[in-house]
């Protein structure tokens, strides 16, 4: 095959086998690669029902046909499991460096069954692959493991591992590559230590073999020059990385401040990314091939208390860790983000989660005995020192280690928890963006912003400007957004560059280029329709898995902060999110009942009557 | 300046995101400043002054809120512009 190896590596970790599976080209075609395939493999897989920390979970790790080839980005790949956090579906995206050499083995996908005995690490080079023995790594943070892993494999291998968070089976657990790059959300990091699978180590030289090299070389080079001249006129993304969103979606009024009891943080102009340029940035750091390099190397010089090197903090981590705790010291932002890092947290429900602890011990719903200390909005070294607890289930870290939903619901107050299917909000409140309330409520990875960002159009202007704070309009907005997100996930590009340049620039999101892309890499003949086709497959999918996983329409839905608590002040003043206005239009859309469900003529219409009777 | 200006001037903040930044007076504090424009102004005005253009490649907010290039202005705007661009 071109483009995908069309190659599929099965672990099965109980019995330590390994084999190897060929993909029918039909099917790669018609789940398009990367989250497409995964959900195809984890659906058939799997009772969807089973306990997500159990050996009958499964595993994916998914490249997708972009992914190693020229194409500007193509440096991605998604971790596909069923969520402990969530209990519905994860689909956690990273790039860095790890994805592109995990193609490079020669595998679209590494698909992991059961559960070792022991702790395990996964060591593939090409065709040589070993289950090797992880004991002597067991405990040890994400540096120290990947440095181990480097030294004893390749030292140009790629390593992708968990941190004694995801070996506590804290349910935040995130899966690190390259050191800082996450699959953060949803606790994958759980599902690998529930696993006893420590880290997976990757080094080939298969690049994957494209229909059309030379007309796919100078597509790619088209790209990567329009993207040059853009960050020669002035790049936000380059000068600042995410870090200049603060400050606008605190001009929204929308940027999650003190567990989101406001949108508006009077600390934004010492956490955003003018201060982190001056005071922390070393410089940009890309992916893998990105001509964009948002990522930040960092380091708050020796002598703070904050004092550390990594990279980070993005936005999301800012706001979560930042503004969301109510905390105004960059450094100790950088230095929590640094932490979450080495021990394998997702920055955003960690953060989110001590934010809502804040509140309760301020609303004194926490006694400070459980605690041992007092836990006010603003004291970061408490957040700093909870991480730490966290990731080994010290003491209140215990409990936080459960995220905010199952820690308000013990004390009583499950209002306090800004949750959607229990997982935390990033960093966009939607009560002053309408329709990211309606994604966080229908998302089958519950509140991401990474599942149909229709952000880009509410607050960032991509590719227009849409008044935020209405609703008509939005649930069809979503769904463009949520195909054209299956579409990047799947074909294995970053969303940063892929909205902009792989998708027509008007409101109908029309994947143009991306079939051009896919067709010259693959040379399957997609066309836009074909392309969108496919992205509405998976999506029908990946929904099919959760109502066989025992999720309702009634699931789709917001905590009572955002659906009765309007935003006391700034330009979204008074608002609520209205997702009565958008939910049964955005079934209606999708082709869904009014319970939420694909009818039967939708999941004939996209071929998938068999597979889900 | 006479009582009499007070009638023909507004005062407004202008705040200028991201690479914008650079735009405003050298010694800014933040990414804010306040100006006197004449009474009868409108945002586009405002956009127009520091060379950015009303159009899909920016985002422009007053008070917060979308607005129309031709809405007029009052005492304590607040005209926030920043480029159309992805974020976090
Ligand atoms: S835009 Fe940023 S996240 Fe995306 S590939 Fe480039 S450096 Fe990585």
């Amino acid at each position: 095959m071109n483009g995908w190896h069309g190659k599929i590596l099965k672990i099965n970790l109980t019995d330590q086998i390994v084999e190897q599976e060929e993909v029918n080209p039909g099917i790669a075609k018609d789940y398009l690669g990367g989250r497409g395939w995964a959900i195809k493999y984890l659906y058939e897989g799997m009772d969807p029902s089973a306990d997500p920390l159990s050996p009958e979970n499964i595993l994916i790790f998914a490249t997708g046909p972009l992914t190693g080839t020229p194409a500007p980005t193509g440096n991605r790949y998604m971790v596909v499991a069923k969520s402990p956090l969530t209990g519905a579906l994860s689909n956690s995206n990273s790039g860095g460096e790890f994805p592109t050499w995990m193609k490079r083995t020669g595998f679209d996908l590494f698909i992991f069954t059961g559960k070792s005995s022991k702790p395990v690490y996964l060591w593939v080079n090409e065709d040589q692959v070993e289950i090797r023995s992880a004991e002597h790594l067991w405990g040890q943070d994400v540096h120290q493991t990947t440095d181990i892993l480097l030294a004893e494999t390749d030292p140009n291998a790629k390593v992708a591992c968990i941190g004694p968070a995801g070996e506590n089976l804290v349910l935040m657990a995130a899966i690190m590559n390259d050191k800082h790059r996450a699959a953060a959300r949803s606790g994958v990091g759980a599902v690998m230590g529930s696993k006893n699978l420590k880290a997976v180590v990757v080094h080939g030289r298969k690049n994957p073999l494209m229909y059309d090299a030379d007309a796919m070389q100078k597509l790619s080079i088209e790209i990567a020059k329009e993207v040059g001249v853009a960050v020669k006129a002035g790049s936000a993304l380059r000068e600042y990385g995410t870090a200049y969103v603060p400050q606008v979606t605190n001009e929204l009024g929308i940027l999650p401040t003190r567990n989101f009891q406001s949108g508006q943080f009077e600390g934004v102009d010492t956490i955003d990314g003018l201060t982190l340029k001056e005071k922390y940035l070393i410089r940009p750091k890309p992916c893998y091939r990105c001509p964009i390099a948002c990522g930040r190397l960092t380091e708050v010089a020796e002598g703070s208390r904050y004092d550390g090197k990594g990279e980070g903090p993005e936005y999301e981590s800012i706001s979560s860790l930042g503004s969301a705790c109510g905390i105004d010291n960059l450094a100790a932002i950088t230095k929590a983000n640094y932490v979450c890092n080495e021990l394998g947290l997702d920055t955003i429900t960690a953060g989110m989660t001590v934010a809502a602890a804040m509140e309760m011990y301020e609303r004194s719903y926490i006694p400070e005995d459980d605690i041992g200390k007092p836990l006010r909005f603003g004291d970061a070294d408490m957040l700093i020192e909870l991480l730490e607890k966290i990731a080994y289930r010290d003491g209140f870290g215990d409990i936080l280690a459960e995220g905010s939903y199952r820690l308000a619901e013990k004390y009583g107050h499950p209002e306090i928890a800004v949750t959607a299917r229990k997982m935390e909000f990033p960093g966009y409140d939607p009560r002053g963006s309408q329709g990211m309330g309606l994604l966080y409520a229908t998302a089958s990875v519950g509140a991401s912003h990474m599942a149909g960002d229709t952000a880009y159009v509410e607050v960032f202007g991509v590719p227009e400007k849409i008044d935020p704070l209405v609703t008509e309009g939005k649930p069809a907005l979503l769904k463009r957004f949520g195909n054209a997100f299956v579409n990047i996930d799947a074909t294995g590009l970053c969303v940063f560059l892929a909205l902009r340049y792989v998708f027509d620039a008007d409101i109908n999101l029309w994947p143009t280029r991306l079939t051009k892309l896919m067709n010259l890499t693959t040379g399957a003949n997609y066309t836009p329709e074909s392309m969108l086709q496919a992205a509405d497959r998976v999506f029908n999918l990946e929904r099919m898995f959760l109502i066989r996983a025992g999720f309702t329409g009634k699931d789709d839905t917001l905590p009572p902060r955002m659906l009765h608590e309007p935003l006391p002040s700034g330009p979204a003043k008074g608002y609520v999110v209205k997702l009565d206005e958008m939910l049964p239009e955005f079934y209606q859309l999708q082709g869904w009942d009014k319970n939420g469900i694909p009818t039967p003529e939708k999941l004939a219409e996209l071929g998938l009557s068999e597979i889900v009777n | 300046m006479s009582v009499f200006d007070n009638f023909f001037v507004i005062k407004i903040s202008v705040k200028l995101l991201a690479t914008y930044r650079k735009k405003l007076p050298e010694g800014t504090k933040g990414c804010t400043c306040q100006i006197e424009v004449p009474t009868h102004s409108v945002v586009r005005h405002i956009v127009e002054q520091y060379d950015l253009a009303f159009d899909e490649t920016n985002v422009v907010l007053l008070n917060g809120r979308v607005t129309d290039p031709e809405q007029k202005l009052k005492n304590d705007d607040v005209v926030c512009v920043f480029p159309a661009l992805a974020g976090g």
